[in-house]
């Protein structure tokens, strides 16, 4: 059987080696490998297709080991598994304290903040910080409800996508 | 050709803007749709102006410009008089009601409009009190009473969006509605984010050039949005709601760094309402740039989201007297197409 996957790598030396090494490893057949560098996504990773051929057992070995490495499947045959969520949040950042924030976050099941962008204003409380969460799709409005009600107990204001 | 009589209680901005829609499009009315459309009596807070046989558009403008007051109406001026006396001597077809909006009690625009009814006749209003107060009880009322009961003019100004869910996406079961109803906060937020300015600073710009109120708390605190987003939810979703069960965040909270960060990655902050059945909302959102939803100025965007035919945006001018009186009009020539 076959497997379209869509990999999410970091841009930079070597990671993809990385990505296809338990493939050969395992005795899966590689059919594809479209690596374009130009394209990147918001977050400046690397979007790579690879198609993969072998039986299901392989296959299946192939998965719990990109797994195991952490390395990011975004979709599996066309169905996405994980998706991107941007917030932004307005307040008293720094005295809040951001490592508890993403804790919080990090801590839901299936979620996990990849970016981080952090925006200091001489007036502490109008400072800001831009957050990406990926999460297991599906998620989507369940993590930005629980963002929400991070914002109204530390009281910042939240900006969460459409 | 047939005649239709309407009264107008209120001549502000809209009022005036409905008077000259009417004076600029009669032969065309006549011609298109064999309606002869006649203003047969105006009211403003000094008193009224009526004659059975119709008013002049034109010198009514000119009154209200030159003496500001519409009682002042040679021969057919009456100080004092008020709407509700108005609206039982009058002979009338339509009642256009345009009085300022209030929301806390919907009034006076509530008991025009049910008076209106209860005398048997079609309303069409911009009054946003009113509906955002006690939608379900002037639906009933119209019902009850056989009249039409119409309101496009209160939500986005010039912007197509109630008869355009209910007429022309007739048949789509329509899953929710999102959008820019507010067209000073957009202002003020496209323009923090074109030059990088304070809310602050921003607000009193808009402020001098009259875009936004010398009190703009209703619209930067996003109630005049949650408003709108109650007359969406109850004429488009039937959902039974009041101003009340609105969650709402303007936009005051809005600082230059979070808009930047938004920049940073293609993204803009807009004030957005969202009507759907498991959320009534007016909050500050990231939209991605060069999506429907990013449109500047005060241009207002609502995005219809349905079964059959996927999203649907329109884009429309939010305020600006004539063109909220196009609304009016287009809800007036609606109501002669059922009629005759």
């Amino acid at each position: 059987m076959r497997l379209n996957l869509v990999l999410d790598l970091p841009d930079v030396p070597g990671q993809l080696m990385e990505a296809l090494e338990p493939m050969g490893r395992l005795g899966a057949n590689i059919v594809a490998v479209i690596h374009q560098r130009d394209f990147k996504t918001e977050r400046g990773t690397v979007p790579v297709q690879i198609t993969i051929e072998g039986d299901k057992e392989t296959l299946d070995k192939v998965m719990d080991a990109l797994e195991s490495k952490d390395i990011q499947i975004l979709e599996v045959d066309n169905v996405l598994r994980k998706e991107q969520i941007s917030t932004i949040l307005v307040g008293d950042i720094i005295e809040e304290d951001m490592q508890n924030t993403m804790a919080y976050l990090n801590q839901l099941e299936g979620v996990r903040v990849a970016d981080l962008d952090l925006k200091m204003s001489d007036n502490p409380k109008n400072s800001a910080t831009k957050m990406v969460m990926e999460a297991d799709f599906g998620l989507k409005n369940e993590v930005l409800k629980k963002v929400k009600e991070l914002g109204a107990k530390k009281g910042f204001l939240v900006i969460n996508e459409i | 050709m047939k005649l239709m009589k309407i009264i107008i209680l209120g001549f502000g901005a809209v009022g005036r803007g409905v008077a000259r829609v009417i004076s600029m499009k009669k032969e065309y009315l006549k011609s298109r749709y064999d309606l002869d459309l006649e203003i047969v009596a105006v009211t403003d807070s000094s008193g009224a102006s009526i004659n059975p046989e119709g008013l002049d558009e034109e010198l009514l403008l000119q009154i209200k410009e030159e003496k500001g007051e519409i009682s002042l109406y040679p021969h057919y001026g009456a100080p004092g008089m008020e709407s509700l006396q108005v609206l039982d001597e009058v002979d009338y077809d339509c009642l256009v009601e345009v009085t300022p909006t209030d929301i806390d009690d919907g009034e006076p625009g509530h008991s025009h409009i049910i008076k209106a009814m209860q005398d048997g006749k079609d309303v069409v209003t911009s009054n946003k009190g009113p509906l955002a107060l006690s939608f379900q009880e002037l639906a009933e009322c119209a019902h009850s009473n056989g009249v039409e009961f119409k309101f496009e003019a209160s939500v986005g100004g010039a912007m197509p969006i109630i008869n355009f869910a209910h007429e022309t996406l007739a048949g789509c079961n329509i899953e929710s509605i999102y959008g820019i109803l507010n067209g000073t906060t957009n202002y003020i937020l496209s323009r923090m984010a074109n030059e990088g300015s304070s809310y602050e600073q921003t607000l009193k710009e808009a402020q001098e050039m009259g875009i936004a109120e010398t009190n703009p708390y209703q619209d930067v605190e996003g109630i005049d949005a949650a408003c709108k987003i109650v007359i969406l939810a109850n004429s488009i979703l039937n959902l039974p709601v009041t101003l009340k069960d609105v969650e709402v965040e303007g936009i005051s909270r809005i600082t230059s760094e979070s808009i930047a960060l938004a920049k940073k990655e293609g993204l803009l902050i807009k004030l957005i309402g969202e009507a759907s059945p498991d959320s009534l909302e007016v909050s500050p959102r990231l939209v991605r740039q060069g999506s429907p939803l990013d449109v500047e100025g005060t241009l207002n965007v609502a995005t219809v989201k349905t079964d059959l035919a996927d999203d649907v945006t329109v884009v429309g001018k939010g305020a600006g007297s004539v063109e909220t009186a196009s609304a009016i009009l287009s809800d007036i020539i609606s109501i002669w197409k059922t009629r005759r």
